[in-house]
């Protein structure tokens, strides 16, 4: 991804953004903008991740910030709500460098496990303070934006913070990042400030899933509630990475659009339908896809290259 | 390979040296810790209740975290689905209970069908993909942990089910103390699960063979060894703890519904977590060590409220892993630059 | 031939323009989304799968009761088509199912869905397009209150909830409570959410000046385990409580019932409706809990103890000829299937008095002027009734006690109370 797609290729996938709500209903429309959503966490993960080689099963957790940072904003001080997006962003940076410092000391899997405890204990802390947070039955927004506005926020917000990632990695701190995922060891032999470099992409990756939950919640027609940041959500971010596979910007695409829609679209297959749908056609479907691409779509398409090159 | 020589020498060779002190720090540790236990009980029912109460629910951690354990041995990555496989066999077991078996039977036969899905499981879903991306086996085990529980709402419905209580529903009492039957059984039933499995490892030939393919693949292959074959057989025997958790997690909840061990398995990889991902002992230590904190917390600690406890749990299991990164019972592993 | 063909040909094309013509004009008829001259489409979002799916069995009784309607023609010769998703009880899913139903499936009322902060994640939308969600499926106060009072963010006409609401159940308790026992000491274990959370502020509010004999309310959180249950019964009991209150959702309230009697514990127990689902009791008396005497209330009539009732044998006859599978469990008692087809009676009958003329706000007025005597799957002698003012369409429990031991059932007594929200 340091080497940005053809020139070409990125104005088409302007052109289409752009051209998409008139071509499609409202209720597609927030579909397109559920994929934008995701295809902003999936990035984020993807820097953490994919760059740094640090495992976060966590990463609803920081969604879960972002999306009721939002609403509590947008409930008590009628904040304007691209305001709490950018409040979103810089909290979860905050608190995604001080869930970096402790795991400087963790590594792989253990990491994930950790993570993992940060996707399900985070949720838990609306129920605590429900006066403040709602409890389980949620905070909602002051003001709730139409389809059309969610798009554009979650694909403007896409588009920024793709050129915001490409311009970091393909610096000196892409450069460091690649460093401390190929080897730690020659990383701080060549002297890479392993901490520094380590949190920062926790930072990153955990504001870029911060400003996906904003839209999140957005789109939830503004409101939060500890049942939407299930365990599940902080999975279904894996899987889109691990769907995206690394290094390419399509990849990240189809790996969004495959958490995003897959579930809903599951539950309109025929036969087993609406009544038993989703779990098993969307489980299955990642069990496959992981099967037959184990390195993500990315790989894919390095795989078709190459076959085409020969 | 080098580095793993290194690391393994200087495993062995730190057992009298600092490590391996940590090591008798822990033990130690754990020793006050069981007397602790044992003078409360003696000073108070409740505690004595709660001792066994926490060292059942614990010994059913520790069992779904020793099935964790042996398949990260195995293969090196961590089984999301470990959890529901174990409730899909509980279900297997209410249905053979439906069909007439015994619960006794249906227990039996459930191992048995459990460990046949293990080993299918590793050979179908896994290996292929596991030379190719360790990430994308672990997602495999995501999928399956979403695809089981959807498999098993469509078959069996979300409502509750009823098996019998394997152990009745007596309950002795020691002085003023109250212990449920169905707890000790649950301890007892754990322990053989486990001890069986320990003997296999230490005393058959089958259990030298996979420990040789877990540790050193390469060189077992060598001497002859089929290395796949006993990673199925990990995986087998994995299913066959989870198994065990389930069936043991059910009469513990009262009744069965889809979600049985999904709050558990979080407790598992707590324990496995806790004990040391590659340290089966750890993984049965940290879960009875996190069954009875729990337990007592709960009860002694009033600030904890109901809604903390799970944040509580992992804070503390944080601590431990800033303290000792790999595990109360891990080998920290040095590499050699 | 070549002549005949080319007739035959004119003929079909102007046969094919005529249908076409016409069936765009079937379904324009109205104008109104989601009915046609043979079609009402409406749909609804339940928890088919996921942790709430116990409950999946009310949306699959409600569409049998559509189709027994359907198979006598219908109402004014159109079926009713009724599109249930999934939404895992998860609002974020929630929200774009609805919008599917509403932008995808133009169905012309939300009926029946599920769980209040599903409800709460969507009532902002459907009552800003003007769409019918009503006969919710949760006891919340929410729908009865914001009708004509503003709750966040204006109010919300176009909601209605349906079965008697959790404060005015915990109403009837408190004041059964004090008839038995006047100075009871009482005790409370309750959910750590709005559920759970309402009835105990119902509960309060009935007790009045008595609300200082609660000597304990202890919270606990879905997904907890048993033994988490039974140390706050323990609890409980430790402050001397003599009185037991379940506020609770099915499994944690099985395991209470059974975690008292292990404990050895006979207090005055009462349980919340919603966890009164015979089939839950019964699970719990397989367990060991001690039944008989518990308390609990009713709105909705018995296929167990009222099998008798025209009404009963009409759901175990709709039950087995549109909805097989759930044949075994409304034969040991399982209320939300009676549940299901008492909500699908009344949402037909509000399309038979909104008339031919099929409009959302003629449904609407319809359901908002009701006075349903009845309906055969609610307790005989009860009402379901609506007006201005009257803005909770159940306002009648009775009380009812279990006797019979683990395998025995409820029995209802006294008489009917009214009034209560």
């Amino acid at each position: 991804m340091r080497h940005l797609p053809a020139l070409g290729s990125l104005v088409a996938v302007a052109a289409v953004l752009a051209a998409l709500p008139f071509l499609l209903s409202a209720y597609h429309v927030a579909l397109a903008a559920q994929v934008g959503i995701f295809f902003i966490a999936v990035l984020g993960l993807n820097i953490l991740t994919g760059y740094t080689g640090q495992i976060s099963i966590g990463h609803g957790a920081f969604m879960a910030i972002g999306g009721y940072t939002t609403a509590v904003l947008s409930r008590d001080h009628h904040t304007n709500l691209v305001l709490t997006m950018v409040a979103a962003f810089a909290i979860c940076f905050v608190f995604g460098v001080l869930v970096g410092l402790p795991a400087l000391r963790l590594s792989g899997v253990y990491l994930a496990l950790a993570t993992f405890a940060l996707a399900i204990s985070v949720p838990q802390l609306p129920l605590k303070w429900s006066n403040f947070l709602g409890g389980r039955d949620g905070v909602q927004t002051a003001t709730t934006p139409s389809h059309l506005w969610l798009y554009g926020a979650a694909w403007t917000a896409s588009a920024i913070l793709f050129v915001l990632a490409w311009l970091i990695l393909r610096g000196r701190v892409g450069r460091a990042f690649r460093a401390v995922r190929d080897s730690e060891i020659a990383a701080v032999a060549s002297g890479v400030e392993l901490p520094l470099y380590k949190t920062l992409a926790f930072g990153i990756s955990a504001a870029y899933a911060g400003v996906a939950g904003s839209l999140f919640v957005l789109a939830t027609n503004g409101f939060a509630a500890p049942d939407e940041f299930a365990v599940v959500l902080s999975l279904e971010l894996l899987i889109g990475a691990a769907v995206a596979g690394l290094g390419s910007l399509w990849g990240i695409l189809v790996g969004a659009a495959f958490v995003a829609l897959l579930p809903t679209v599951s539950s309109s297959v025929p036969v087993i339908g609406s009544a038993h749908g989703q779990d098993v056609v969307f489980g299955a479907a990642v069990v496959l896809v992981m099967l037959l691409i184990p390195d993500g779509f990315a790989g894919l398409l390095a795989q078709v290259r190459r076959f085409a090159r020969a | 390979m080098a580095t793993a020589d290194a690391s393994r020498l200087e495993g062995l060779r730190n057992r009298g040296a600092a490590l391996g002190g940590f090591n008798s720090v822990i033990s130690l540790l754990l020793v006050a810790a069981a007397a602790a236990l044992l003078v409360g009980s003696l000073r108070s029912s409740t505690f004595a209740q709660l001792t066994v109460e926490g060292l059942a629910l614990g010994a059913v951690y520790g069992s779904l975290a020793l099935a964790l354990v042996l398949v990260y041995r195995a293969s090196h990555i961590v089984n999301f689905a470990q959890g529901e496989l174990a409730m899909a066999t509980t279900y297997v077991a209410y249905q053979l209970i439906q069909w007439g078996l015994s619960y006794w039977e249906a227990f039996f036969a459930t191992l048995g069908i459990a460990f046949v899905l293990g080993t299918v499981l590793e050979v179908v879903l896994i290996r292929p993909v596991l030379h190719r991306s360790a990430i994308a086996a672990v997602i495999v085990t995501v999928g399956l942990f979403i695809l089981i529980d959807g498999v098993v709402t469509w078959i069996w419905g979300g409502d509750f089910k009823f098996m019998p209580p394997p152990f009745g529903t007596t309950i002795y009492h020691v002085g003023s103390v109250s212990i449920a039957r169905l707890y000790l059984g649950i301890l007892v039933v754990v322990l053989i699960s486990v001890l069986l499995v320990w003997a296999l490892f230490r005393f058959t030939k089958l259990g030298l063979g996979m420990r040789a393919a877990a540790l050193r693949p390469a060189e077992a292959e060598l001497v002859g060894i089929r290395v796949d074959r006993m990673l199925a057989i990990g995986w087998g025997l994995a299913a066959v703890l989870g198994a065990v958790a389930g069936l043991m997690a059910e009469p513990s909840q009262l009744l069965l519904e889809p979600t049985l061990m999904q709050p558990i398995l979080v407790y598992a990889f707590a324990a496995a977590v806790l004990g040391g991902l590659e340290s089966p002992a750890g993984a049965v230590v940290g879960g009875l060590v996190l069954g009875v904190s729990l337990t007592l917390i709960v009860q002694y600690v009033p600030a904890v409220t109901s809604e903390l406890q799970l944040p509580f749990a992992f804070a503390v299991l944080l601590a431990v892993l800033l303290i000792k990164p790999s595990g109360l019972f891990g080998r920290r592993t040095v590499r050699r630059v | 031939m070549a002549v005949n063909r080319r007739k035959l040909g004119a003929l079909l094309g102007a046969l094919l323009v005529t249908a076409v013509v016409a069936s765009a004009a079937a379904a324009s008829h109205t104008g109104t989304p989601g009915v046609s001259k043979n079609q009402i489409v409406i749909g609804g979002t339940f928890p088919l799968t996921g942790p709430a799916s116990l409950y999946k069995t009310i949306p699959a009784a409600e569409q049998a009761y559509y189709a027994y309607v359907n198979a006598k023609g219908g109402v004014f010769h159109r079926k009713i088509v009724d599109n249930v998703l999934d939404d895992q009880y998860d609002p974020s899913q929630t929200v774009p199912q609805t919008q599917k139903l509403v932008e995808q499936d133009h169905v012309f009322a939300v009926v029946g869905s599920l769980g209040t902060a599903p409800i709460l994640s969507t009532w902002n939308y459907l009552n800003k397009l003007k769409i019918p969600q009503v006969l919710v499926a949760t006891g919340d106060a929410f729908w009865g209150n914001c009708v004509h009072h503003a709750c966040q963010g204006g109010t919300k006409p176009w909601t209605l909830g349906w079965q008697p609401d959790y404060p005015g159940e915990a109403k009837l308790y408190a004041k059964y409570i004090l008839q038995q026992n006047k100075s009871a000491k009482i005790g409370v274990i309750y959910q750590n959410d709005a559920y759970g959370k309402n009835y105990l502020a119902g509960l309060k509010t009935g007790l009045g000046g008595s609300a200082n004999q609660i000597v304990d309310a202890e919270s606990y959180n879905l997904g907890d385990s048993a033994q988490v249950i039974a140390a706050h019964l323990v609890a409980l009991e430790k402050h001397g409580a003599d009185t037991l209150v379940i506020f609770a959702t099915p499994t944690a309230t099985i395991q209470a019932l059974a975690g008292r009697t292990a404990i050895g514990w006979n207090p005055l127990t009462i349980v919340n409706n919603v966890s009164a689902n015979r089939l839950f009791e019964l699970l719990a008396g397989q367990n060991g809990a001690s039944l008989n005497g518990i308390i609990s209330t009713a709105y909705l009539a018995s296929p167990t103890t009222q099998a008798n009732l025209p009404g009963m044998k009409l759901a175990k006859s709709i039950i087995h000829k549109y909805a097989p599978a759930l044949d075994q469990s409304l034969a040991q008692g399982d209320g939300n299937i009676v549940y299901g087809l008492a909500v699908g009676w009344t949402f037909v009958d509000a399309l038979q008095h909104a008339g031919k003329n099929l409009t959302r706000a003629g449904l609407m007025h319809a359901l908002r002027n009701m006075k349903e005597t009845n309906n055969p799957f609610v307790y005989p002698g009860m009402t379901v009734q609506t007006s201005k003012k009257r803005t909770f369409p159940m306002e009648q429990l009775k009380l009812e006690k279990w006797s019979g031991g683990a395998g025995g059932d409820w029995h209802t007594f006294g008489k009917i109370y009214s009034g209560l929200h």
